[in-house]
């Protein structure tokens, strides 16, 4: 069984009583919709077009926000719809970075996520959702899809239908029957400065300008609601101190087993440095949660399929790594150093590198869905990594191979890592809007921040650890770790950003 | 109350239900008084609260459309407001601003208690005062008028009256002729275009059967039945396959689903439709019987063509056609500003439509332009040429598909001719000249002891607010306003008294609208008094059961009634006592029992068959459907008993004897009762003199304006020829409506204000550009009194040389303390020494805290542009309608123009008040009236008062 909608926008006179009409019913704060219609005008007068969109969840039968949901908030139930409990939702808000549609908020008054949940209350009581019940062309069908003989069914199975965004796979559930192009895609009408009788928001504003224009069209968007990104400097910023953790111990774990003596930058600042980056880590992710006082959840409930969860284990087996390696280096028990070492490689790969997996099921932000990320938060944390490490043997005396290691380690990192940006933003893309969120940071609004924050102290530093990899003073090696770390955030921050900037509706 | 509780009850199908599988709309009426429902934010987990189910009408525009309000039996509070599947106009279902009903319910920023100003009026302080003393002194004042013979100086002012019969009432029983509506500043210029034709000023299109729908009006988001019109139009092009043309010089939504979208120049429809006649008249593609039958074409002959025998009707025909040959889709197009090819096109798909041309037009060019009443009747014209009049598919008059239900005792009429509302310049307009009550009263015409405005924002609404403004806080000229109203308004802000009347869920009223071929009569009521009723508690009046101390106006004239004659020597008291208690003072419980039980054909018997009482019924059920499937009413044959003691005049037309003293009918002649065809066949005909169609109005000729006669095109106040482009003019259309909205009336509902809350000048790219501008740019609107400051949206949704700004927006306070914050921007207002009125906004909308929330959550921040404030009063000569469109001449916004500025000379307001009133050719007509008798006139007075002479010459001049 599987219920979902079907809305013809043959009839639809975007009136907004389905807007209206499901707020009242969920009692949804000012500011947030779980359905609403966007507008699209195309043309020139006298051929000028206007067409409707109703908006909302599509019920996926692959739903990506149940996947990422870390503690099962979100559920399909049995007749199809992807219900949702906000009694357990800790506020992460991945789910909203999963869903492709833009069809999750959090809720001012619950601080929990909530969307469309098809009045699975009313539902479950023989009634149809509010929306249906008030539509006054009875533009908005719902029922079974899975039973042919349903009223939905046929309509669906006799009419050309579309869905929004198929290229995600998620298997929609909301059928729109004479629907615009224009309006289902999030990419082809821009917004031109205003609205019908609403303003765009900023978001939407400063998006348009990077949109890529289809020359043969004229469409734009001409009422549409704001959809924030959820995720801000915090993510941001843990991405760069989970990479120096990360980084610094896998560095003293690989000279370790090479046998090269860091002394007390190995011994001490580098599982510190990893405990550092575990721990902000965590105290970031539980205070960018909306409902922090639930991030036991996280282990108490755990969905695991949600790497959410697994990077929580994650961080928490990186710790107490970091920790054993401390009390190893301070007990002086050179088989539980090197075991250690052994572990701090995989380890740290992981604390580095689970993130890719998050973001990866993060199926709306098609920018992170690239197979390179792994890799590349690797190279990252090697790079930073080595580069904290750098700074940190500047007051301590190390041995020419451990500056070799540690130079050569930058080095490379840092390479690689522009490599991977060349990679990534020279190449092409698999999907429209991956295209668009790495234009923006390459050549958009971003292109500033990206080319002269964070790409060009990283080439800068480049030159300078070479040098010191050649011969030339430490202190170049140490100022080169410490360009790149303002450089990484600069980059992540534009990373983030952009991958939740590209509209999904 | 069961009647025969032990007889099988069969249930009652209605019209708004529907099952798709297990799924259905809405809970059995069975369950209606103990239905549950699961809490929605709790869900999952299962809250179960009780809810009492109670039906009641939307009180925001004017479709009248069934509500369902879920009252909380735990506490009594409302919860939502769904649709009534009991309603047959609306289904069941709703537009946005049916639930969103529930945001004016817990609006924190609502009026709770009667408020009387503190300081000098429009000062902007306010104490409270009890009901007592409010009514004593509103009573007083009214008695005083009445008892020196100041009748006149009471005037009720009425915006959306959403309710039919009760205001009449009241002012028939205190003999005043005070009964004011906004209608000329909406549909004046329709209703006399379709008077004309048949007596009934309104069109009731069977949109779901026809076989072409043309709209001048955006029915789809607003146009005049809203959700009810766009349901049915949507089942006539989806289920009939219907063809829909939209004539709208904007894209409206509406617009966007036409087949054939037509953007005229403003004001050249009535050349469009006369050249869509002309194209059915050359090509013979008419109803000839219908026609014959049904159109006065021997009087046309008569008068235009004496040479012609007047029993020649196929001379006639040929005559007509040649006489209409001007109007050819050249010249058409030549005024419209459009491709000829589209104008043809029009008149092919019109001429397709067989009997089943369901036209419409509402507001829009009929309100915008000068001579505006001659697009409703050149339109009306293509509905009697094709003879899609009355026909299945076609176009009926209202009056059909409506009913008016008259409490017991019906006061008579009056004799009082009250010229500061139908002045004698006026003697056709189709309603009250309320436009010009601030320029009448400043010319010396009267004054008002006592002026209520009930629901209703002349300030804002009107034109030349800064006009009403300072009649308003002028003493002299008003002595008492009071008003009458749920919520803060920008007039409220100028009364005496503010004294908080119901929404929809806490008032009493009955109503009725043409909405499809059907009838029926609709019930709003207090829901919780309802449901506290049901379970047990009594409630001896409204105020017990809303918030606050909140009342309805019923009991608020029936006390209002009584204290103003509390011992009965006025006459007055008499209308206001129980019919089943004599001598006390009637309850709305039983004065809506005698209404149902005596007033509406059908529903007592279809009350027993539920086991219900008339008044239980309605209290149920929240509406009854009196008739369907009502077509040809015009052919319906005349009883026996409906004849007795008429004789057929020298056109047939069947008359008793009617004196001085007998009153017409709300719509009618006096006396007149049906007609005599040729074929000796005597059917009830129309409501017109001749009770046929008039193509010919022998009114106009006896009134003064025989080229009027016949349907024809006036060229507008903004034709383009009129227009000097070259030098900045463009034609502002102000008019238009956004489905979301509501003039004033929904600026207190935030689910709404969130989703509409800009106001953006219309403008095509093509003018944009010409003139420089960018979306965003501010630009300076000079209008004849003044101008205003807006910011631009170039689109290509509007034809160009025109432009458009959305009514609703450009709400203002003028204190911290009386506004309503979701929708009104702080504004100073200031004159200067030689008379110009300035607004400028000092705060837009902004977050504030009270018990909601959201308040604080608000993320808008434009209050709009007060655009009518710049405007002049320009009235009809003929209809009254005020001409809304504006000819403009644009500039770039100037360094010290801010935003939302808008500036007056009220001096040069009264210049083309003058001006427009140079035009009127006042009565009375040439046989002695003030105006016909059988147009609609509200609180209609006996014959003698329509006679300037009365046959009572001491009468003469007692109004002035």
């Amino acid at each position: 069984m599987q219920l979902g909608f079907a809305i013809d926008q043959r009839t639809c006179i975007g009136c907004h009583a389905c807007t209206v009409a499901c707020k009242t019913e969920h009692d949804i704060p000012v500011g947030q919709f779980r359905t609403w219609v966007k507008y699209v005008d195309d043309g020139s007068f006298p051929d000028t077009t206007r067409s409707f969109g109703v908006m909302r969840c599509n019920h996926c039968t692959d739903a990506p926000c149940v996947k990422i949901c870390p503690t099962e908030s979100l559920f399909k139930r049995e007749d199809g719809i992807v219900d949702f409990d906000q009694e357990r939702c800790i506020g992460c808000k991945s789910c909203m970075q999963a869903c492709p549609y833009d069809a999750i908020y959090i809720d001012k008054d619950t601080s929990t996520a909530a969307k469309c949940n098809l009045c699975a209350h009313r539902v479950d009581e023989d009634l149809e959702p509010a929306c249906v019940v008030v539509c006054p062309t009875h533009s908005i069908w719902v029922g079974d899809l899975d039973d042919p003989t349903s009223g939905i069914a046929r309509l669906v199975n006799d009419h050309v239908t579309s869905v929004r965004s198929p290229e995600q796979n998620t298997g929609p559930n909301v059928f729109y029957l004479g629907a615009d192009r224009a309006v289902l895609d999030p990419l082809a009408a821009p917004v031109e400065d205003t609205y019908i009788w609403a303003k765009p928001d900023a978001q939407r504003l400063a998006n348009a300008g990077d949109l890529p224009r289809d020359p043969g069209s004229t469409a734009r968007t001409t009422l549409n609601t704001a959809h924030p990104r959820p995720w801000g400097w915090k993510v941001t910023t843990y991405l760069w101190t989970k990479g120096v953790g990360a980084g610094a111990l896998a560095l003293a774990g690989l000279a370790h087993i090479l046998g090269i003596e860091l002394g007390g930058v190995g011994d001490y600042v580098a599982p510190l440095l990893g405990l550092f980056g575990a721990a902000t880590t965590g105290a970031l992710l539980v205070w960018d949660l909306k409902r922090p006082e639930r991030f036991l959840y996280i282990f108490l409930k755990s969905n695991w399929t949600s790497w959410l969860v697994l990077g929580a284990y994650v961080l928490t087996v990186f710790s107490g790594g970091a920790v054993l390696w401390l009390l190893a280096a301070l007990l002086d028990i050179g088989w539980a150093m090197t075991a250690l070492a052994w572990l701090a490689l995989p380890a740290s790969a992981m604390m580095a590198g689970y993130t890719a997996f998050l973001f990866g099921q993060a199926e709306g932000r098609d920018l992170w869905q690239s197979r390179l990320l792994f890799w590349h938060l690797l190279i990252q944390a090697v790079m930073v990594g080595s580069g904290a490490l750098a700074l940190a043997g500047l007051f301590v005396d190390l041995s020419d191979d451990a500056w070799n290691l540690l130079a050569g380690s930058f080095v490379v990192g840092a390479v690689l890592h522009l490599v991977m940006l060349a990679l990534e933003y020279g190449g092409k893309h698999a999907t429209r809007q991956a295209t668009v969120a790495a234009h923006i940071i390459s050549s958009g609004r971003y292109a500033r921040t990206f080319w002269w924050a964070g790409v060009l102290p990283v080439a800068l530093a480049v030159v300078l650890g070479a040098l010191t990899w050649g011969g030339a003073s430490v202190v170049l090696l140490a100022v080169a770790g410490l360009l790149v770390q303002p450089a990484l955030l600069a980059y992540e921050s534009v990373f983030v950003r952009a991958g939740q900037d590209v509209p999904l509706s | 109350m069961t009647l025969e509780s032990d007889r099988e009850i069969t249930p009652l199908v209605l019209p708004g239900e529907r099952t798709h599988e297990r799924l259905r709309n809405f809970p059995p009426v069975a369950d209606w008084d103990h239905h549950v429902e699961y809490d929605a934010k709790a869900h999952p987990r299962k809250v179960p609260h009780e809810y009492m189910l109670v039906p009641t009408t939307c009180f925001n525009c004017e479709s009248a459309c069934g509500l369902l309000a879920y009252v909380d039996k735990s506490d009594m509070s409302i919860k939502k407001l769904e649709g009534n599947p009991a309603h047959p106009g609306s289904r069941g279902r709703n537009c946005a601003k049916g639930p969103a009903t529930i945001n004016q319910i817990n609006d924190p920023e609502r009026i709770l208690y009667p408020l009387r100003r503190s300081g000098k009026r429009g000062g902007g302080d306010w104490e409270r005062v009890s009901w007592d003393d409010a009514l004593d002194d509103i009573a007083a004042k009214i008695r005083a008028a009445i008892v020196e013979d100041r009748k006149d100086e009471v005037v009720y002012h009425v915006g959306r009256p959403g309710e039919d019969g009760f205001a009449e009432r009241f002012l028939l029983a205190w003999g005043v002729d005070g009964h004011n509506s906004h209608t000329n500043i909406c549909s004046a210029g329709a209703r006399l275009g379709y008077s004309l034709w048949g007596g009934y000023d309104r069109p009731s299109p069977d949109y779901s059967n026809a076989k072409v729908i043309l709209l001048i009006s955006s029915h789809l988001e607003a146009g005049h039945y809203f959700n009810p019109h766009a349901q049915r139009i949507m089942e006539g092009k989806v289920s009939g396959g219907a063809k829909l043309v939209v004539l709208d010089p904007r894209l409206s939504n509406t617009a966007s689903h036409a087949d054939l979208w037509m953007a005229p120049w403003p004001g050249s429809e009535a050349a469009i439709l006369l050249a869509v006649a002309s194209y059915l008249l050359r090509t013979d593609q008419v109803d000839r019987a219908f026609i014959r039958r049904w159109v006065n074409w021997s009087t046309y002959l008569e008068h235009l063509h004496p040479d012609t025998p007047v029993d020649d009707f196929d001379g006639f025909m040929d005559l007509l056609t040649e006489d209409y040959a001007q109007y050819t889709f050249a010249y058409a197009a030549e005024q419209a500003q459009m491709p000829e090819e589209q104008i043809e096109e029009l008149a092919r798909i019109v001429a397709t439509a067989g009997s089943a041309l369901s036209a419409h037009v509402w507001r829009a060019a009929t309100a915008g332009n000068l001579g505006g009443w001659q697009v409703s009747r050149a339109l009306f014209f293509l509905n009697v040429l094709t003879g899609s009049v009355g026909t299945k598919g076609g176009t009926s008059p209202n009056g059909w598909d409506k009913i008016i239900a008259h409490g017991p005792n019906v006061p008579g009429g009056h004799e009082s001719w009250n010229e500061l509302l139908w002045p004698a310049e006026f003697p056709m307009s189709t309603n009250e000249m309320s436009i010009l009550l601030p320029h009448l009263l400043k010319d010396g015409r009267g004054k008002l002891a006592m002026y209520f405005s009930r629901v209703y924002n002349p300030v804002w609404t009107n034109p030349d607010g800064f006009s009403w403004l300072e009649a308003l806080t002028d003493e002299a000229l008003v002595d008492c306003h009071v008003a009458l109203t749920p919520t803060w308004s920008e007039t409220a802000t100028f009364a005496d008294y503010v004294l908080p009347m119901g929404h929809s869920t806490e008032r009493h009223d009955t109503q009725s609208y043409e909405q499809y071929a059907g009838k029926w009569l609709g019930f709003r009521q207090p829901v919780t008094r309802v449901a506290m009723e049901k379970m047990g508690r009594i409630v001896s009046d409204s105020r017990e059961s809303n918030p606050g101390e909140v009342w309805e106006e019923n009991e608020f004239w029936f006390e209002l009634s009584w204290r103003i004659d509390p011992d009965g020597s006025l006459g007055i008291r008499k209308y206001f006592e129980s019919p089943y208690r004599p001598g006390e003072k009637v309850t709305v419980d039983e004065y809506y029992r005698w209404v149902f039980e005596n007033s509406v054909p059908g529903l007592p018997e279809a009350a027993a068959d539920q086991g219900l009482t008339p008044l239980a019924y309605m209290r149920k059920y929240g509406v009854f459907e009196v008739s369907k499937d009502a077509y040809r009413i015009d052919e319906r044959p005349l009883t026996e008993a409906e004849m007795e003691g008429s004789t057929p005049d020298a056109h047939g037309v069947l008359r008793k004897p009617v004196t001085l003293d007998s009153t017409p009918p709300l719509v009618g002649e006096a006396g007149s009762v049906g007609l005599v065809h040729e074929d000796g066949t005597k059917t009830q005909g129309w409501l017109t003199p001749s009770r046929k169609l008039e193509l010919f109005s022998d009114t106009m000729v006896d009134f003064g304006w025989p080229e009027y006669a016949a349907p024809g095109y006036i060229e507008s106040h903004v034709s383009n020829r009129s227009i000097n482009q070259e030098n900045g003019e463009m034609v502002l259309m102000p008019t238009f409506r956004l489905p979301t909205l509501i003039h004033t009336r929904t600026g207190n509902a935030k689910y709404l204000n969130e989703l509409s809350n800009t106001h953006p000048l219309w403008m095509n790219t093509l003018d944009a550009a010409r003139f420089g501008f960018a979306t965003g740019d501010l630009v300076r609107v000079n209008t004849e009194i003044g101008y205003f400051v807006a910011r631009v949206w170039a689109t290509e949704a509007i034809r160009p040389g025109v432009i458009g700004l959305s009514h609703h927006m450009g709400r203002w306070r003028t204190s911290e303390h009386a506004g309503s914050r979701w929708a009104m921007g702080l504004v100073d207002l200031t004159k200067t020494d030689d008379g110009v009125w300035k607004l400028r906004y000092k705060e837009g909308i902004k977050p504030f805290k009270s018990d909601d929330p959201d308040s604080e959550r608000i993320d808008w921040d434009d209050p709009g542009v007060h655009q009518n404030l710049a405007f002049a009063v320009h009235p009809d000569p003929l209809s009254g309608m005020h001409c809304w469109h504006q000819k403009v001449r644009l500039e770039k916004a100037k360094e010290e123009d801010q935003y939302g500025d808008v500036v007056v000379d009220t001096k040069l307001s009264r210049e083309i008040y003058r001006a427009w009133m140079a035009t009127t050719r006042p009565g009375p007509s040439a046989s002695g009236l003030r105006r016909p008798e059988f147009m609609m006139r509200p609180v209609k007075p006996t014959r003698r008062a329509f006679r300037v002479d009365g046959g009572r010459p001491q009468d003469q001049g007692a109004d002035v």
